[in-house]
C-alpha cells in the first residue's frame, strides 16, 4: 500500500535535498522557502518532482489538476500529497 | 626551401619603439632599463646585449617574419629589441604551447624560423599564408581561450601610438618603475614593458615560475610605480595577508572582472594610488578606461581613451542607440589591420558609415539609461536554457557579487531537453548552494539560475594569461557532478 497516514514533509525534505540541493544541510531548508523563485526546481525538476510524486505516493498526475503553486516549497507539496494521494 | 637570395623589402625599417629605446640608450644610458632576479640592467647593456643578438638574425634564411618563445627574460626583451630594430615582424607564441599548437602558429603566420635566446631551432615549414602586411613588428595571439589561438600582426605605428599613449595616460617616464606581471605574449606587455622602456622607465619583471607567490610579488611591489594586471594579482595578494601600504600610483585591473571583495581590497593595498579598470582586445589593445570607485557597482567599461569610437550592434545587425544590450563594436587608434587570415579579417571586421574599420568584439554591453556601458558577457558564452537565451559569464558576475565567493565559473552542459544546463563550479567560504541560488535568482532570470552547483576547495586552475581554464575545470569539476 502507498503511504498516506504520516506526514510526508520530512521525506519530501529529502528527495528534495537528494535531486536538487545535495550540499544544503537538511535543517536549512525551510519547509516554506520557495522553491520556484529561488531556482531550485525549474521545469524540468518539476517533471521529476511529478513523477516521484506518482510513483512514491501514487498521486494520480492525470486526474489532478498540476498548480505549479502546489509545488512551491515542501510544505506545499506536503499538503499536496496529504490531498491528493492513493485517491485514483 | 625558403630562398636565400630574397632582397630585403625597401619598407623595412627600424619600427619607431626600437629607435625610441635605443635613443634612450644614448641617452641616458647607465639608467636601469630592466630589473630581473634583484639586478638592474642598464638602458646601455640592453642596447648591447640586442646589438648582439642582431648578429645571430642573420641566421635565419630570408627575411620572413621569425618566431619567438615568449619566455620573459632579459635575452627575450632584448632580442625582440633587435627585432624591431631590424624592422623584421614576430610572432611571440607563449612557451606553454603544445608542439603541435605552436606549429600550427608559426605555419600561419608564415615564420621562416623559431628562434629563442638559447638557440636557433632551424627553419620552420613552408609557410601556409602569406607573409604579413608591411610595416608589421609583433604578431600576437589571441588568449585562445574559446579555440585556436588566432595571430593578430601589429604594425609599428600602431604600436608607437599606443606607447606613447599609455606612458602619457599613466605617468611612465625616467625613473618610473612599472611591473611586468603579465606573460611577454599578452598584449599587456606593450603597456608593461614597451610603453616602460619608450619612455626611458624601468621594467620590473616577474618571473613566470613565481607568478602566484605573493610575499614575493609584494616584495616587488614595494619598488614600483605603475602596476597594471589581471585582477587575481590583485586577488592573491589581498587573499595573502599582512600585505598593505603598497606605493604604487596607478594601479590597473584588466583582462577579467575584478571581483567584489578583490576590488574593496585595492584600497588597503594601494593607499595611494589611483585606480582604473581597462578593457581591451589584442586586437585593438586598450579602448576603455575606468577610474575605479571601489563602493560602485557594476564596475562600467569608462570612457573611450583618446581617437577610440564604438557602437553596439543588436543581434539583427542593428545600431542600438539608446539602453539597451548590443555586442560592442570598436575603431582604435592601436588596432591591427586584420588578422592573416582573410577570412577571419572579413568575419570580425566591419567598415561602418563613418569609413572606420570597426572590430566585433564578441563581447556584450549594456547601455545604461545615463549612458554608461557594463560588460554582460560574451557572445560565445550566449547559450539558450530553456529557450530562453542566458549568458554564463553574466551568472558567474553575479555569483562573484556574493560577498563569500571568490571565484566561479559556469559551464553551460548541453540538456536533451533544455537545450542546455547550467553547471556552476565555485570557490567560496560558507555558503550552500541554496543561498547561491537565491541570490542568482534576486539578480537574473530563473533560467540563468544554475540547475548544478560544485563547490572547489583549491584555486580553480587557469590559464597562462590568468583566464579561468575552462577545459579542465569541466572535466575536473562538473564531471563529477552526480545527479
Amino acid at each position: 500500500m502507498p503511504q498516506t497516514a504520516a506526514d510526508p514533509t520530512g521525506e519530501v525534505t529529502r528527495f528534495v535535498l537528494t535531486e536538487f540541493l545535495p550540499d544544503v544541510a537538511a535543517d536549512r531548508l525551510d519547509p516554506d522557502e520557495d522553491l520556484v523563485a529561488s531556482g531550485v526546481i525549474d521545469s524540468l525538476g518539476l517533471l521529476k518532482l511529478i513523477a516521484w510524486l506518482a510513483d512514491r505516493f501514487a498521486v494520480p498526475v492525470d486526474e489532478v489538476d498540476l498548480d505549479p503553486d502546489a509545488f512551491r516549497s515542501v510544505a506545499a507539496i506536503a499538503a499536496f500529497v496529504t490531498a491528493t494521494a492513493g485517491r485514483g | 626551401m625558403p630562398t636565400h637570395a630574397d632582397p630585403p623589402p625597401a619598407h623595412r625599417g627600424p619600427s619607431p619603439t626600437a629607435l625610441r629605446i635605443l635613443a634612450r640608450a644614448r641617452s641616458r644610458p647607465d639608467a636601469t632599463a630592466l630589473v630581473w632576479r634583484g639586478t638592474g640592467i642598464s638602458y646601455r647593456e640592453l642596447g648591447d646585449r640586442a646589438s648582439r643578438a642582431a648578429g645571430r638574425l642573420a641566421e635565419p634564411p630570408g627575411y620572413g617574419p621569425v618566431a619567438v618563445v615568449a619566455e620573459k627574460s632579459p635575452d627575450t626583451i632584448a632580442l625582440l629589441l633587435a627585432l624591431l630594430a631590424a624592422g623584421r615582424p614576430f610572432l611571440l607564441p607563449s612557451p606553454t604551447l603544445a608542439e603541435p599548437v605552436l606549429r600550427r602558429l608559426t605555419d600561419a603566420a608564415g615564420c621562416v624560423a623559431t628562434l629563442s635566446t638559447v638557440e636557433y631551432a632551424g627553419p620552420a615549414a613552408a609557410p601556409a599564408t602569406g607573409p604579413p602586411q608591411d610595416g608589421v613588428t609583433f604578431m600576437l595571439t589571441t588568449s585562445g581561450s574559446t579555440g585556436v589561438p588566432k595571430v593578430v600582426p601589429l604594425r609599428g605605428s600602431a604600436v608607437d601610438r599606443f606607447t606613447t599613449w599609455a606612458a602619457a595616460r599613466f605617468e611612465i617616464g625616467p625613473r618610473t618603475t612599472v611591473l611586468s606581471y603579465a606573460p611577454l605574449e599578452f598584449d599587456l606587455s606593450l603597456l608593461d614593458v614597451w610603453a616602460t622602456l619608450v619612455a626611458g622607465g624601468t621594467v620590473v619583471l616577474v618571473e613566470r615560475e613565481r607568478a602566484t607567490a605573493a610575499g614575493y610579488l609584494a616584495d616587488l611591489l614595494r619598488h614600483v610605480d605603475v602596476v597594471q594586471a589581471v585582477p587575481m594579482l590583485y586577488h592573491l595578494l589581498a587573499e595573502h595577508g599582512g600585505i598593505a601600504d603598497l606605493p604604487a600610483r596607478h594601479v590597473i585591473a584588466t583582462g577579467d572582472t575584478l571581483p567584489d571583495r578583490t576590488l574593496a581590497a585595492l584600497p588597503e593595498l594601494f593607499p595611494r594610488a589611483r585606480l582604473y579598470n581597462l578593457y581591451g582586445c589584442t586586437e585593438t589593445n586598450d579602448s576603455f578606461l575606468h577610474e575605479l570607485d571601489p563602493r560602485a557597482r557594476p564596475v562600467p567599461l569608462g570612457t573611450p581613451v583618446d581617437g577610440v569610437r564604438s557602437v553596439l550592434v543588436d543581434a539583427d545587425g542593428g545600431l542600438v542607440t539608446g539602453p539597451g544590450v548590443g555586442e560592442l563594436l570598436v575603431h582604435t587608434p592601436f588596432q591591427t589591420d586584420g588578422y592573416l587570415d582573410p577570412e577571419l579579417t572579413a568575419a570580425k571586421f566591419t567598415e561602418l558609415g563613418d569609413g572606420s574599420r570597426y572590430f566585433r568584439s564578441g563581447d556584450l554591453v549594456r547601455r545604461h539609461p545615463g549612458g554608461a556601458l557594463t560588460l554582460e558577457g560574451r557572445t560565445d558564452f550566449q547559450v539558450k536554457v530553456r529557450g530562453v537565451r542566458v549568458n554564463a559569464q553574466a551568472v558567474e558576475r553575479a555569483l562573484l557579487e556574493h560577498d563569500d565567493v571568490t571565484e566561479a565559473v559556469v559551464l553551460a552542459v548541453p540538456h536533451p531537453v533544455a537545450g542546455n544546463t547550467l553547471h556552476a563550479v565555485v570557490r567560496a567560504h560558507g555558503v550552500d548552494s541554496l543561498t547561491l541560488r537565491r541570490h542568482c535568482a534576486a539578480r537574473l532570470a530563473l533560467a540563468a539560475v544554475p540547475s548544478a552547483f560544485t563547490f572547489a576547495d583549491e584555486p580553480l586552475p587557469r590559464t597562462g594569461t590568468g583566464k579561468p581554464d575552462r577545459g579542465r575545470i569541466a572535466r575536473d569539476h562538473v564531471n563529477a557532478v552526480v545527479k
